[in-house]
């Protein structure tokens, strides 16, 4: 006890004289929204050595999962704001409020910085009868309460895209759930269902293989990745309203955290999302980089939450309307 | 249904009044169930939880039923036989343990738990007992704290700052 | 001629046999302790491997992964506390072994066991990868339904002397599987406005409880009664042993092969098919089960640890997870600059054969080190009742919470272990609740999803179902095993048949 008595001495002492000229003095707590293997974590686990190297202190990973992200954003929310508690986390904080989940959302933390964007992507299974977007379109409405569409449940990427197409065309069609995206694109290849909208980086190498076919991008524009794949807005130039839009991955801190831990722990984000490694690795996958923080990552924050949200409330399933948090229409 | 329990012919002092409360359980996880999505389609989220507390309803009444029929066990008494009094005070010091786990932290009130249960189970010299709770805690903290980096709830103890200090000693 | 280069890759470089051999080793004792899960484990090391090679990496986290799976029957035998979900049937005649002094046979007997179960997936993988992966995906949401139902039958087998409580019991842990968010629609279930029950309640929390806590509660009540010594002459299995249950251990080898392989599904719903398996063929067991039937202890131990073999095989071909821990296996390619889908084994042809390789290898290291250090092992047992019980608390508190950093776990732990300690006083089995626990979601989702696929119509599913021949040989299983086999049956054909006579 002894021991133990003076190291707890010598170490509050250490603290005292360095806390704030010399953050990190201790190891930082990164807490990740989602489990082990899915898309967040790996984003996180691949950047966070970076990182470490950047700021010289350790950075201990934790899947904190559960209510899509929300027990993760309580638990960052009610630790001190020292800085030594990390939200690593996806897009979906930002549906929050509207879907009734919590009422914290990203726009009351500080972004550490947004490291980067996916774009969603339309994928059918290989027999399915269509295989452009005008044909998907034509074929549903041809055939009424028969074409199987996958989802993630309400809020998720499949919801918002699904939402964005009924606002443009009304369809007729089956959505069957799947816990997350991966069980989901499974399915799409065993039969189960035939068509549905995932993230780019999640189908990518499933396409090149041949075991799905994409039909459609959802941007303004193709991607580097598939170059012949027409973007969305050729068949439904009304879509250009909501895009560019993606989920995204970023790192957060609760509001009120010191100023000087914020500054050092977005430099050393910012330098660790240019390492080539991780570009590579990004890029590969289909992800963009976006590395932003500060202002310009609240505006880009704030641009998909008014987009997300309203088309929610549009499609009718959010719990409450965005006007009640504030949220402007886009 | 209701005879086919062969073995359990008798029954233990408070066997009655935990198969009610199960009943009373039960049937009000069913009224649970049912405000889910009540009656509406086979494919709605209340669907499987009324199927599951429907059957857990029948099945419990079967076991009620049976246990009125069953003939009390001769000298078995709850208080020696069922719930003998250590039973209850480790259950009261898990209970302490877990209330009080977050705010003093893991190492804290770990040691007064491992000290306070092995000291009144094991009955040796306080010394001995003393010996065994650091020896264990340490191998636990090592295991799970250090190799595998669970962040222990850490109370009052400032455990981060005290690591990096010992670690910076070799730095 | 390259086939066998890669396969050979681990075995003849020094760095990466001991790196498999450390890796197997880590495994065996993070299974064995629960709420360590090889998941977090192999996350850790994503981290920890990060700027090595990628071999080296791999080499290391399949050892663990091979290690954690067989681990997990250690705590099972030796203490009733299932060290991973797929331990969870081992623990049903495992414990029992270990409580009349044979802890060592039984561990002896499912390392054996558990590496013929590993041989065999890994054959399954080498050979028919791509065969498999295709069969695997066919499985259709009705089919998935049907698996679950298959599984809950076996409430049947688990509830000893009276149905009725094993059917309360089943259904309990049923409903214990839904509460949470719904996955499908976001709709709360059973969550009374408590985020915290969003996630649902862990089944690792309710299987620590229910086994371990109220277990040890039991255990006060014997508190004067002196510990049993365990028995240690023999720990490697007799060869006459080995040969008698060679059949029982390959035919569940192939349940959990196949079950692995299947991306809904993993060891922990293997191991317990196979526990059911065994208790169909086997028609007269030299012990009763539940008592410590030596069956009841191979068929689960053959079964998950097949299922490791058979998660690669869909992992390897198609880049889509088998299980929990292969997901993240994908992670970790991933980081590591490799392509993991199903062009993985074009642009890394090596790729195949060295996680063949590398599996046989760890699979070896299981059989030598789960044979060394069982006599240590059991004298866990034998340590005085008043230290183990509070190291058995102590641990399980801390296992609860190592799950998901999460002290509500902690108290759901421990509320499953008050109350298993009560069902198991009245006569209440607890293994149905962590079967239903476990089967909760794939029953129910599935049957929503094929229901919903067929707009809602209950009669074009049974018509859609006889169109496809899986299903129907699926529903055939169900069908014969509730009217031949299943206890339900035989005792209600007993009392009408027999009685009258008696």
């Amino acid at each position: 006890m002894k021991k133990t008595t003076i190291a707890l001495l010598a170490a509050l002492s250490l603290t005292s004289s360095l806390t704030l000229a010399d953050y990190p003095t201790k190891d930082i707590q990164g807490i990740i929204q989602w489990g082990a293997g899915g898309s967040t974590d790996t984003v996180m686990r691949s950047i966070a050595p970076h990182v470490e190297k950047e700021l010289g202190g350790d950075i201990i990973l934790t899947n904190k999962t559960g209510g899509v992200g929300a027990i993760a954003t309580k638990y960052v929310n009610a630790k001190k704001a020292d800085g030594y508690t990390l939200l690593m986390g996806a897009e979906n904080p930002q549906m929050y409020k509207i879907l009734g989940l919590s009422n914290i959302d990203y726009s009351d933390m500080i972004a550490i910085n947004v490291l980067a964007r996916g774009t969603p992507i339309i994928v059918a299974n290989n027999d399915a009868p269509f295989n452009t977007m005008q044909e998907l379109i034509e074929y549903t409405k041809a055939h009424p309460g028969e074409v199987k569409f996958g989802s993630t449940g309400p809020g998720g990427l499949t919801s918002i895209v699904t939402a964005m197409l009924d606002s443009q065309v009304k369809l007729n069609y089956i959505s069957i759930p799947y816990n997350g995206d991966g069980p989901a694109l499974t399915a799409l290849q065993g039969g189960a269902i035939d068509v549905m909208p995932a993230v780019l980086g999640a189908t990518i190498e499933q396409i090149k293989a041949g075991r799905m076919k994409a039909i459609s991008l959802v941007d303004v524009e193709s991607n580097k990745l598939l170059p012949d794949l027409a973007p969305i807005t050729d068949a439904l130039p009304g879509m250009k309203s909501y895009l560019p839009w993606g989920p995204f991955f970023g790192v957060f801190v609760k509001k009120g955290t010191p100023d000087e831990a914020v500054e050092k722990l977005q430099a050393a984000f910012q330098k660790a999302a240019y390492n080539k490694d991780f570009v590579d690795l990004m890029q590969k996958r289909g992800f963009t980089i976006m590395n932003i923080s500060g202002k310009e990552a609240d505006y880009f924050l704030e641009a998909y939450r008014s987009t997300s949200s309203w088309l929610v409330h549009d499609a009718g399933f959010s719990k409450f309307s965005p006007e009640e948090f504030g949220i402007r229409k886009p | 249904m209701s005879s086919q329990s062969p073995s359990l012919t008798t029954r233990k002092p408070g066997e009655r009044i935990f198969c009610f409360l199960l009943v009373l359980g039960s049937v009000y996880l069913f009224w649970q169930a049912y405000k889910i999505s009540g009656f509406s389609s086979l494919s709605s989220p209340g669907a499987f939880p009324l199927a599951a507390s429907a059957a857990m309803v029948l099945a419990s009444c079967i076991t009620f039923l049976n246990t009125l029929k069953a003939p009390a066990a001769e000298d078995v008494r709850f208080v020696y036989h069922c719930f003998p009094p250590v039973v209850a005070f480790i259950m009261a010091l898990i209970l302490i343990y877990s209330v009080v786990l977050e705010s003093l932290g893991f190492v804290l009130t770990s040691f007064v738990f491992l000290f306070i249960s092995i000291q009144f189970l094991y009955r040796r010299s306080p010394l001995t007992t003393l010996a065994i709770t650091l020896l264990s805690l340490i191998v636990v903290y090592i295991i799970f704290r250090l190799v595998f980096q669970v962040v222990l709830p850490e109370g009052i103890m400032p455990e981060r700052e005290i690591l990096s200090s010992i670690t910076s000693l070799w730095r | 001629m390259d086939a066998f280069n890669y396969f050979a890759m681990s075995w003849l470089s020094p760095e990466l046999l001991g790196l498999t051999a450390l890796g197997t080793f880590l495994g065996i004792y993070v299974g064995a302790i629960p709420g360590l899960s090889v998941t977090m484990a192999v996350s850790i090391l994503i981290s920890f491997t990060f700027s090595w090679d990628v071999n080296y990496a791999l080499c290391l986290m399949v050892g663990v992964y091979m290690g954690g799976v067989y681990g997990g029957s250690r705590t099972a035998i030796l203490l009733n506390i299932p060290g991973a979900p797929s331990a969870i049937a081992t623990a049903l005649d495992g414990y029992p072994l270990a409580k009349k002094g044979l802890a060592g046979e039984a561990i002896g007997l499912s390392t054996v066991m558990s590496v013929v179960g590993g041989f065999v997936g890994i054959i399954v993988l080498a050979i028919a990868a791509p065969t498999v992966s295709e069969f695997a995906i066919t499985f259709q949401p009705r089919d998935y339904m049907m698996l679950g139902i298959l599984g809950i039958m076996l409430v049947g087998s688990l509830s000893g002397s009276s149905l009725a409580r094993g059917i309360f019991a089943g259904a309990l842990g049923l409903l214990i599987g839904t509460v949470g968010l719904d996955p499908m629609t976001a709709e709360e279930r059973f969550t009374f406005g408590v985020v915290e029950l969003w996630d649902g309640i862990n089944p690792v929390a309710v299987m620590i409880g229910m086994f371990g806590i109220s277990e040890a509660l039991h255990q006060l009540h014997h508190m004067n009664k002196a510990v049993v010594k365990q028995k240690i002459s023999r720990i490697i299995p007799k060869w006459s042993d080995i040969k008698k249950y060679m059949p029982l251990s390959l035919q569940t080898s192939f349940i959990g092969v196949i079950v692995g392989a299947l991306p809904g599904t993993g060891g922990d719903i293997a191991a317990l098919m196979a526990y059911d398996h065994a208790k169909r063929v086997t028609k007269n067991p030299k012990v009763p089960f539940g008592e410590g039937a030596k069956e009841g202890l191979i068929a689960p131990e053959s079964a998950n640890n097949a299922a490791v073999g058979g998660a690669y095989i869909p992992m390897l071909t198609l880049g889509i997870p088998g299980d929990a821990v292969t997901a993240v296996f994908i992670g970790a390619l991933f980081i590591h600059g490799l392509n993991p889908g199903p062009l993985l084994l074009v642009e890394q042809p090596h790729m195949f054969w060295f996680t063949v390789g590398n599996l046989t290898l760890a699979n070896i290291f299981v059989l030598i080190f789960g044979l060394t250090g069982i006599k240590l092992f059991s004298k866990i047992v034998e340590c005085p009742k008043g230290i183990l019980i509070p190291l058995i608390f102590l641990l399980s508190i801390v296992g609860a919470y190592a799950i998901n950093n999460a002290i509500t776990d902690i108290w759901w732990m421990l509320a499953f272990g008050v109350f298993g300690y009560f069902m198991r006083l009245y006569g209440f089995p607890v293994g149905p609740v962590i079967l239903g626990v476990i089967l909760s979601s794939l029953t129910d989702e599935n049957w929503r999803r094929a229901i919903l696929t067929e707009r809602g119509s209950v009669s074009d599913l049974f018509i859609n179902m006889l169109h496809s021949p899986l299903s129907t040989v699926l529903f055939s299983v169900i069908v014969l095993i509730l009217f031949t086999k299943s206890p339900i049956w035989t005792k209600w054909l007993k009392r009408k048949v027999f009685r009258p006579s008696a």
